[in-house]
């Protein structure tokens, strides 16, 4: 599968479909790091192993990646999600992007459109796994000050990197709200409260958008769990709004449940 | 830098009685960038606005804060004064002195610290108001009315005598509503048709009224002045063109045993059938779910018998677009047939019925031609109980409000009554009688003093059948709660009048606010009662509350004036109140992201998207914009943008954030 994964990217880029092939490369200390491959003889650079989870996504809505010519993105399930949801958000558009896809076991995956991509990947449940799901209830079964204390104490680290937001393909606004200063809604330092602020904004901005990939949590230099807060949101919009094809803060029915307003 | 006027209100003693105006003055002309402060007993008085035009011109003002009651009474008043004075209204703001701060605080030091507080907060706003400009919008001069009972006869008829045209819309096949189904009316005791069907032929004949009988509102979007409406046009199965209304369809028609809408049950009808002779239009239709040929595919008769070949069992539902820029809503009401009280045997006892049926039973066009006999055997009734307050003002076990109509049309049963069958005897059970309005209390008093019938103050505990009478079991509380027993061959229950089915639905389509029952809401119960809270969209009658025939007339006329009021002028004139998507140097051009996610959060359907181009017509960005027509300032789409890219004009964030940090 590795090598029918470089014949295609080699394919791409010698036929011209594409002028980049955005893949999985060596990097150093056995890290893994994006690969952008421009000639048809450098595919051979491109790996594919259980290292390579980064939501290589992200890149498709670089203003300089985008000078680069149209992409090929390799893309496991969470990357195409990314895709599916980018395309909703009308930042993808058809024909602006090939994708090699690779199943869940590894298959090399032929789309000929993104439209297909994107029916491939709606017939995969999206749900969080086992481990996910136990943490989301253990958080669940916290008291509303235990809750508080612990995202106080698990958020008191973090310096304000912003890692998460730079690896997370759908922050992909141009100019963030947190570096707006007229007016500055969202104070700046990494106190408590500023920590606080940035986090719950960050976690409302992904509400019905996140796709779960887990980049956010894999970028924080301090281990942080930031994918939790997504992850119970994923989970409160699966069981309110019943996994609605929509955007779940933008489409209201007059029968929307209403116990979670009190 | 800012030159601000302050002027604090004492609204007489309703904020100096709690709050110290001086002191609050005097506060706020210390703050940076205030140049004029002063307090006054009436600000919203002549020498009030005076002061403040003469201070703008003075001090040469560039904004100005009002210290005074809630800006819903008197913003137009201060605007409209700096406007004489050549400042731009818009940089004109209220501090709600009144409502959120001396009527809710007791009189003390920490109350006029609160003031200050809310004069500072407004200073910092207006420091930031830019000055704004009226919105123009086009007119519409064409009107939609929901329902063709008597309200939306009467609005109809006025609005289109006043020029303008009507899109009536009915969703039975018929107009004439719940009025073209009573007998006669208090307290005249003329007949309903009689007076009602003229109305009837005048709409159907009105050059400027078109109509749409089986028709129902799809959808209305848009907003005053400038909505958009689509209307189902059910499918009759009948060629209304073609139809001649003979009537032979209905003649032979093999189906004959329905219950009649009509006569409330009492009758019968055919499955393709005009709901009673004098209906508008009269064009008949076909009633799918009883009719043979549509249930069993097979008989087509009045195919057969139709002498002008109208008959389309193919027809469907049509869907009609239409440009309107007002709306009536004239729904009317329904009366509840189910009674709140299983004791009364409602349902199980024919001869348990409501008073619409009674109605009919005492019509000359009705099933019993006028005489009136009961409906298990057809025998004339000697002994007739009229119970009122059946279900209404009983929040135990029906509903809390009063009916309205129930005495007033009890009181014309018995009389009724009592004019056909001169030795019966006729009892009514009630709680009060409520005949406030013009001749209403004498005509109760003729139905008790003149025609004998026998008023019982106390309620009705249970009905039961014995040897064929009905047992109505009831105590009279005017003669110490003395237990009571009569055996009538006719109960008539004045069950309460509810919303109109469909109501709620019809109100979440149009966003027009309704209450517990589903009935629609007025903007004010007072000062503004044929307005809804949606601009452009007005109430007529009884879907607004239970009332009778008069009080229906005048609100549809009243509808109707507000409508012709709008329709006067060619242009309207809206606040510039509205969101605005911003915009950047490039290479951003907007923050807008252009992910269209606003769009359909706007509850008006006022967000596009727009291609920004440059000068050679290339397309750098696609990005959000507001239709400033059809923004209504909701501010929905600025919280749900994540770049904050929308703004509203007047209430920005950055005035918002000004706002909070002067506290």
């Amino acid at each position: 599968m590795l090598a029918k994964m470089r014949q295609k990217a080699k394919d791409l880029l010698s036929s011209g479909v594409v002028s980049t092939v955005i893949g999985y490369g060596e990097g150093s200390g056995n890290r893994v790091r994006a690969l952008f491959i421009r000639k048809p003889d450098d595919a051979d650079k491109l790996i594919l192993d259980e290292r390579c989870v980064q939501n290589l996504a992200v890149y498709l809505t670089k203003r300089e990646v985008r000078a680069l010519g149209r992409p090929a993105v390799v893309a496991r399930v969470p990357v195409m999600r990314t895709i599916q949801q980018l395309m909703f958000e009308k930042q993808v558009a058809e024909g602006e992007v090939a994708v090699i896809g690779i199943s869940p076991d590894s298959q090399v995956l032929d789309f000929p459109d993104l439209k297909s991509m994107a029916e491939y990947v709606s017939a995969i449940p999206f749900e969080l796994s086992a481990d996910e799901k136990a943490a989301v209830e253990k958080l669940e079964k916290m008291t509303a000050g235990e809750r508080w204390n612990f995202w106080l104490d698990v958020l008191s680290g973090c310096s304000k990197c912003y890692a998460c937001r730079q690896s997370c393909p759908l922050c992909y606004c141009e100019r963030c709200t947190v570096e707006c200063n007229q007016p500055q809604w969202v104070s700046v330092p990494s106190h408590g409260l500023g920590n606080l602020e940035w986090h719950i904004m960050r976690a409302m901005h992904l509400a019905g958008r996140c796709v779960n990939c887990g980049d956010c949590f894999r970028a924080c230099p301090l281990e942080i769990p930031l994918n939790l807060l997504t992850q119970k949101i994923i989970t409160d919009i699966a069981d309110k709004f019943g996994g609605a094809d929509e955007y779940a803060l933008n489409a209201f029915k007059p029968d929307d449940k209403e116990d979670f307003i009190r | 830098m800012s030159r601000i006027g302050v002027f604090i209100c004492h609204c007489g003693e309703n904020i100096n009685g709690t709050v110290d105006c001086a002191k609050v003055a005097e506060a706020a002309s210390r703050v940076p960038g205030v140049s004029h402060s002063v307090d006054y007993k009436y600000m919203c008085s002549d020498p009030g606005q005076s002061m403040i035009k003469e201070a703008i011109k003075e001090k040469k003002l560039t904004g100005v804060v009002v210290g005074a009651c809630s800006p819903r009474m008197h913003e137009p008043t201060f605007r409209r004064a700096c406007a004489e004075a050549g400042l731009n209204p818009y940089l004109c703001e209220m501090a709600n002195l009144r409502e959120h701060c001396s009527w809710v605080h007791e009189k003390s030091e920490a109350t006029t610290r609160k003031a200050v507080d809310l004069i500072k907060s407004m200073i910092e706003k207006v420091k930031l108001n830019q000055p704004l400009q009226p919105i123009k919008v086009p007119v519409t001069r064409a009107a939609l009315v929901l329902g063709g009972g008597i309200a939306g006869i009467q609005a109809s008829l006025d609005i289109a005598n006043a020029g303008h045209q009507v899109i009536m819309v009915e969703r039975e096949p018929s107009i004439g509503g719940h009025m073209s189904q009573l007998s006669e009316t208090f307290p005249t005791l003329d007949c309903s048709q009689c007076i009602l069907t003229p109305r009837m032929v005048e709409v159907a004949q009105h050059p400027n009224i078109t109509l749409h009988t089986y028709s129902e509102l799809e959808s209305l979007e848009g907003f005053i002045g400038n909505f958009k409406a689509k209307i189902r046009n059910k499918a009759r199965c009948v060629d209304e063109k073609l139809c001649t209304g003979c009537g032979m369809c209905a003649q032979k028609c093999p189906t004959k045993k329905i219950s009649s809408e009509f006569n409330a049950g009492l009758g019968m009808r055919s499955a393709i059938y005009v709901p009673f002779p004098q209906a508008v239009p009269n064009k008949p239709v076909i009633d799918k779910d009883h009719c043979t040929f549509f249930q069993k595919g097979k008989c087509k008769v009045c195919e057969k018998v139709c002498p002008t070949k109208a008959i389309r069992y193919d027809q469907e539902d049509r869907i009609i677009d239409v440009e309107v820029g007002a709306v009536v809503l004239a729904t009317g009401f329904d009366v509840l047939g189910t009674d709140f009280f299983p004791e009364y045997g409602y349902g199980r006892y024919k001869d348990v019925i409501n008073g619409l049926q009674f109605e009919r039973l005492a019509s000359a066009s009705g099933p019993t031609l006028g005489v009136i006999k009961r409906p298990s055997d057809g025998k004339v009734p000697e002994t007739v109980v009229f119970v009122a307050c059946a279900g209404s003002r009983d929040p135990a076990k029906g509903i809390e409000y009063c009916s309205k109509i129930c005495c007033m049309y009890t009181a014309k049963h018995a009389m009724l009554y009592k004019h056909k069958v001169h030795e019966g005897s006729a009892y009514v059970f009630y709680m009060d009688i409520r005949a406030g309005g013009k001749m209403y209390d004498e005509f109760v008093r003729r139905a008790i003093e003149e025609d004998d019938v026998k008023y019982v103050r106390g309620r009705v505990s249970r009905i039961y059948e014995e040897d064929g009478k009905l047992v109505v079991k009831g105590a009279d509380t005017l003669l110490g709660h003395e237990p009571l027993e009569i055996r009538a061959d006719l109960v008539v229950l004045a069950t309460a009048g509810v919303a109109s089915s469909g109501a709620e639905e019809l109100a979440q389509k149009l966003h027009v606010s309704y209450d517990s029952h589903h009935f629609f809401a007025e903007a004010h119960p007072k000062l503004r009662p044929v307005e809804t809270n949606t601009a452009g969209i007005f109430l007529a009658g009884a879907c607004q509350s239970p009332r009778d025939i008069p009080e229906t007339v005048s609100q549809a006329s009243g509808a109707a004036s507000k409508v012709a009021g709008l329709f006067s002028q060619e242009e309207l004139t809206r606040e510039p109140l509205v969101a605005v998507v911003n915009r950047t140097a490039p290479p951003l051009y907007s923050t807008c992201t252009g992910c269209g996610l606003c769009m359909p959060a706007c509850p008006y359907q006022a967000i596009e998207m727009e291609e920004i181009r440059t000068r050679d017509g290339t397309v750098v960005k696609v990005a959000a914009k507001v239709n400033p027509g059809l923004c209504q300032g909701c501010g929905t789409c600025v919280a749900l943008c994540r770049v904050k890219a929308i703004d509203l004009q007047g209430y920005t964030n950055e005035q918002i954030y000004a706002e909070l940090m002067a506290l």
